[in-house]
């Protein structure tokens, strides 16, 4: 005789209880964690570089890759408190090593702390690590059709950027496409276009961060 | 590998519940995937049978049930299962979730000892 065991249990429900204590305690001390994804090179280590020139932030960074901690160096050499995870081959990071990683950082000095995730458009945005909210990126020479091809990151992102628009020019990208699927698949998120080369878009993205940092520390309590 | 390391998952969920609830032989797992979810079936059924080699879930089948996407509109009310996010009958955009974010292990079926 065989029984059934209905469970109607997520497939992520252990990795689930680190997500929950993370933004638990991340909500008690006001810390915004945003969470970064995008494909490999398309200019992540270096949003989070430009955007530590910005001051008036205080930002940490979490930084995740299958190797190599060439990431975190970059970071390190500009002053960010930073802490590389190596995945070794895993497609992308889980809440129970993120909760570990942030043991070493200064999290009562930051505004926020942000996480790179592995260059990958589709398991990140599927793992809850107890962020605020994701980021996805898309690079202008990836395409404009990405977002319908990777429709759960783009839904469920809070914001998306644009990276590398200096590129345009030589990229035959379909804005309209870009901006339209973008919106039907997530009408609430901003789009931010940025050139990490110039900076130019920067300031709109810092600011936006910044808004959503303060936010988070007027809601203590 | 965004199958297998869902596999895994599922798997580590399922050895430790086996564990916990001292199941008998599990014989099926049904999962509950949503379309929004890129999950591709043969190939997450492909790496499931792959993981749960040498374990106490060794020669369980998974079982996969797609869930459709579906929207509501949160102007008119209108629910509406194409790929388009707008609303057909009003041209909104804002709306919400209804189904095709699942990813659920639903239930097993275990030997009875
Ligand atoms: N032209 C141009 N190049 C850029 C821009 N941003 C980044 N790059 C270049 O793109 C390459 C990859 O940038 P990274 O910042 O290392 O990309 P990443 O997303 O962190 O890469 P992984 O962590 O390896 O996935 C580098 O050669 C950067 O110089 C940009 O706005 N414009
Ligand atoms: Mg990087
Ligand atoms: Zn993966
Ligand atoms: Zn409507």
């Amino acid at each position: 005789m065989n029984k059934i065991v209905t469970l109607q249990q997520s497939v992520m429900a252990e990795d689930e209880k680190f997500a929950a204590a993370i933004r638990d305690r991340n909500t008690r001390m006001g810390l915004l964690m945003v969470n970064i994804i995008g494909s490999p090179g398309c200019g992540k280590t270096t949003l989070l570089e430009k955007t530590a020139l910005h001051a008036g932030l205080s930002m940490a960074v979490i930084e995740g890759d299958l190797a190599t901690d060439r990431d975190a160096e970059r970071l390190a050499r500009l002053g960010v408190p930073v802490v590389q995870i190596n995945t070794k081959g895993g497609c992308h990071l889980e809440a129970n090593v993120v909760e570990k990683a942030m043991e070493s950082l200064p999290l009562d000095t930051l505004d926020v702390l942000f996480i790179e995730n592995v260059g990958n458009l589709v398991c990140p945005a599927e793992f809850d690590l107890g962020e605020d909210f994701k980021v996805a990126v898309l690079s202008a020479p990836e395409g404009a059709d990405k977002p319908l091809k990777y429709p759960y990151l783009f839904t469920s992102a809070k914001a998306v950027l644009l990276t590398k628009t200096d590129l345009l020019p030589h990229l035959s990208f379909d804005m309209e496409m870009f901006a339209e699927d973008t919106r039907k698949l997530n009408p609430a998120a901003p789009v931010f276009h940025v050139d990490s080369l110039s900076g130019a878009g920067i300031e709109q993205w810092v600011g936006f961060i910044k808004l959503k940092a303060k936010e988070k520390k007027a809601n203590v309590r | 590998m965004h199958e297998l390391s869902l596999a895994d998952a599922i798997v580590s969920a399922l050895l430790k519940m086996c564990e916990d609830e001292a199941w008998g032989r599990v014989k099926k797992v049904r999962l509950r995937v949503g379309a929004l979810r890129q999950v591709f079936p043969e190939m997450l059924e492909f790496a499931f049978s792959t993981v749960v080699k040498d374990t106490a879930l060794s020669g369980a089948l998974l079982e996969i049930e797609e869930i459709p996407l579906e929207w509501r509109c949160l102007e008119c009310g209108n629910r509406w299962r194409e790929d388009s996010g707008v609303c057909p009958l009003c041209g909104s955009f804002n709306r919400e979730t209804l189904a095709g974010m699942e990813l659920e292990i639903h239930s097993v079926e275990v030997e009875e000892t």
